[in-house]
């Protein structure tokens, strides 16, 4: 504890659970953001009442008029008139109140009453921040050791995030482009991979550039010398990326199929029951277009005759409703690479302990992306529901005995606020009962005025890095109640690896310096004006003057061949 | 004793006439009435005294302006006219801070008993001062700086300065005390005027 006190209490400050004291701060010690604590008797204890510093103004202002030559210190010029306190700056910090850690709740508790006029304000020390701060400590199971508190040196507070909170409670990262919010991604990647974590998880990658955590697999960082644990990284190339046609759902088919009319729409419907109730679950592409025709021709009334046939050829409809369909569905099925009758991802091979799953997505047209997402998080879905409730047993393709966590990057392409595509509605199904069954998503997302509010406000625990637009800004402010208004105000001031943490990971919500990443961060940005340089440094400008020279003349040569 | 009660304006604002030469056996040196210096102002038998400050000085010359014709030239008034009484005096401003009772028993602040005309002025001492502001659990008190500041008096800020300058000689453990209240009044008396912002005199 620092025995002499940075401050005294002056009054209440703007909100009920806000006051103001005043400091000279010779040692510059409150910044915004730090955290100070002064003493108050709770149910006849002595408690030390935990606030985090939101405002500083400075109290004397010199008179404009002393600082009008800006080669002239101003301080000498108040020396000249006689003022000698000059350096006793005064400044009033404003403070939001946390509350008093309790030890049992592990959380902290506002004792609603705000501290008296002269209370003496002290700042918090290491020792204590560290331990009210995380839910967890380094080196504990369920811990992840994401960086340190900004407002203190390097490493000085360690911030160890709570793994159980995120695992059930969901979590987003938002951040403009640029922030780091791949990188801070990487790091979290990495503890749930740590020997003491080995979580099973699966990264949406659709830029490819998470396949740098292939390093994790011979580190030594990594791996546990007692039972010999290493984890592996399964990078899923995108023409590797499999979904088995049986397992899109009507609306996937109908969120595929381009320009469906209302009776393509009923034909696709009645196929999809039909082929169903035919083949039951393990139907093909094929099965599905003879279900589509059969289908076609009930709505018609049975198989048509040739001069119907004819008829409708020539009123211009050449394939009918039935071939229109199956036109399309070939169209989108039949040569994308992604869909096939019998190859899928299996589940045990996606989600395993102490696995992290790559899906490189980036060569996959967006709305294949949403419909590989949707997918797959359904079956994940459908099969922790049906292992939970024993439904499913050790064999069966829908047995998942552990808990899953997926990792989706560019999340405003799967849950976007303008529309609600097939990703969307499993995404806020599983972020909504994804508790239950031990299904959490985490969300990366660049612009939040873009991403569905309902499906950000129901993730629990919010990493917040740069943002600049307002738009975002206000989305975030509006969806994200954890973090106060004292901390948004800083969002476009946070340097790139600051971020603010907020929700159910920690105990209050605290601005971060994200630590360095042990594997190599795979979203560099190109730098294009030295690798233009380059190419003149290489021999590819002689490449390219031997590609474009001219044949030489020779005696033997072509034109003189055809010479008179 | 430095000269005596003349005049008052109000319960707590005297006019004190400095002895002047041939009034007293030593007539008092500058130092003993110079600003800022506390004086005592006997209430009479038993009865304590005021504690005052002095907080002005005005020199007086009843002949200032008078042109009219001399029978004599100044310097030889004493041997021409010995009964010419000199009427040139030097008087002073006290502001009554508190007082002393019989038991001596110290208040700050606005005095309940007012000094009577012709009244001696005394200059405190180091211990009479140290009697005054020190409360009998050792703290050091100010009480009437309120009154001060609150007389209007365009001189109020710099009279308590030299006050506490005075006061922080006497009692150095109070020091850091003491200072608190010369920084911020320094600030007013010498930056608000020239239009410093001082957010915190709310």
């Amino acid at each position: 504890m620092n025995a002499n006190p940075l401050g005294i209490t002056q009054g209440p400050g703007e909100g009920p659970h806000e006051f103001i004291f005043v400091t000279p701060d010779y040692d510059e010690l409150a910044k915004i953001g730090e955290f100070v604590y002064y003493q108050a008797a709770v149910d006849g204890e002595l408690r030390r009442v935990l606030g985090r510093i939101t405002g500083r103004t400075p109290v004397r202002l010199l008179p404009n008029g002393l600082l009008a030559d800006p080669g002239v210190p101003p301080d000498q010029v108040a020396s000249m008139v006689g003022y000698t306190g000059a350096g006793s700056e005064l400044f009033e910090i404003s403070v939001n109140v946390l509350g008093y850690y309790h030890e049992l709740l592990g959380d902290f508790v506002n004792p609603r009453l705000p501290p008296r006029l002269g209370t003496p304000i002290h700042i918090a020390d290491s020792a204590m921040l560290t331990h009210v701060l995380s839910k967890r400590a380094i080196g504990e199971v369920g811990g992840a050791h994401i960086g340190s508190l900004l407002s203190r040196p390097k490493d000085e507070v360690p911030v160890v995030l709570d793994l159980t909170a995120i695992t059930s409670t969901h979590l987003a990262i938002i951040a403009s482009t640029g922030s780091g919010k791949s990188y801070l991604a990487g790091v979290l990647l990495e503890e749930l991979m740590q020997p003491l974590n080995r979580a099973a998880v699966l990264i949406v990658d659709p830029h490819g550039e998470f396949d740098t955590l292939m390093e994790m697999e011979g580190a030594r960082a990594f791996a546990d010398p007692q039972d010999g644990y290493q984890p592996r990284v399964e990078v899923i190339r995108p023409e590797n990326v499999k979904v088995r046609i049986n397992s899109l759902s009507l609306g996937d088919l109908r969120y595929l199929l381009p320009d469906l009319s209302e009776r393509m729409h009923y034909v696709l419907s009645k196929a999809y029951g039909l082929v169903q109730r035919k083949f039951g679950e393990k139907w093909t592409l094929a099965q599905f277009r003879l279900a589509v025709r059969e289908a076609d021709e009930q709505l018609s009334g049975g198989p048509k005759s040739p001069e119907e046939q004819a008829k409708s050829l020539s009123e211009g409809d050449d394939y009918g409703t039935a071939g229109a369909v199956i036109w399309r569905l070939n169209s989108r099925l039949e040569s994308s690479s992604i869909f096939d009758d019998m190859r899928s991802m299996s589940l045990d091979e996606l989600f395993r302990p102490g696995q992290c799953t790559v899906l490189q997505l980036n060569e996959v047209d967006q709305r294949e992306q949403q419909v590989v997402v949707a997918t797959l998080l359904r079956r994940l879905w459908l099969a922790r529901m049906q292992t939970e409730k024993k439904e499913a047993v050790r064999g069966d393709e829908t047995y998942l005995p552990y808990p899953a966590f997926v990792l989706v990057e560019e999340a405003h392409n799967f849950a976007p606020a303008s529309a609600d595509l097939v990703s969307s509605q499993i995404l806020k199904q599983v972020l909504s009962e994804g508790r239950k069954f031990g299904v959490a998503v985490g969300l990366i997302s660049q612009r939040p005025g873009k991403l569905d509010s309902d499906v950000l406000s129901q993730c629990m625990t919010q990493f917040i890095l740069r943002i600049v637009n307002p738009i975002d800004q206000a989305r975030v402010a509006e969806s994200v109640e954890s973090v106060g208004r004292d901390l948004l105000g800083e969002l476009p001031a946070l340097s790139r690896g600051q971020a603010i943490i907020a929700g159910a990971a920690v105990n209050t919500p605290l601005l971060c310096r994200v630590r360095q990443r042990i594997t190599a961060h795979g979203a560099e940005d190109v730098d294009a004006p030295s690798r233009w340089r380059a190419w003149f440094d290489r021999d590819e400008a002689a490449w390219e003057d031997r590609d474009q020279a001219l044949p030489v003349e020779s005696d033997r040569g072509r034109n003189k061949l055809f010479k008179t | 004793m430095i000269g005596k009660l003349v005049k008052s304006n109000s319960h707590t604002d005297y006019i004190c006439q400095i002895y002047g030469t041939g009034e007293v056996e030593s007539p008092p040196k500058a130092d003993a009435y110079a600003f800022g210096s506390f004086v005592r102002i006997p209430l009479g038998e038993d009865a304590g005294a005021l504690i005052g400050i002095v907080y002005d000085t005005m020199l007086l010359n009843p002949e200032f302006g008078t042109l009219g014709p001399r029978l004599s030239p100044e310097p030889d008034l004493a041997v021409f006219s010995p009964d010419y009484l000199a009427e040139k005096v030097t008087l002073v401003g006290i502001k009554a801070v508190g007082m002393v009772d019989g038991a001596g028993s110290v208040t700050q602040g606005v005095p309940p008993l007012a000094a009577h005309i012709d009244a001696p002025i005394v200059a405190l001492d180091d211990a009479g001062v140290r009697a005054f502001h020190q409360m009998p659990d050792g703290r050091v008190q100010i009480g009437y700086a309120p009154v001060l500041l609150g007389q209007a008096h365009p001189l109020a800020r710099h009279l308590l300065m030299c006050v506490l300058d005075r006061l922080r000689m006497l009692f150095p453990e109070a020091a850091a005390h003491l200072d608190v209240v010369r920084h911020e009044l320094t600030w007013q008396a010498y930056l608000g005027p020239l239009g410093g912002n001082a957010r915190g005199a709310r």
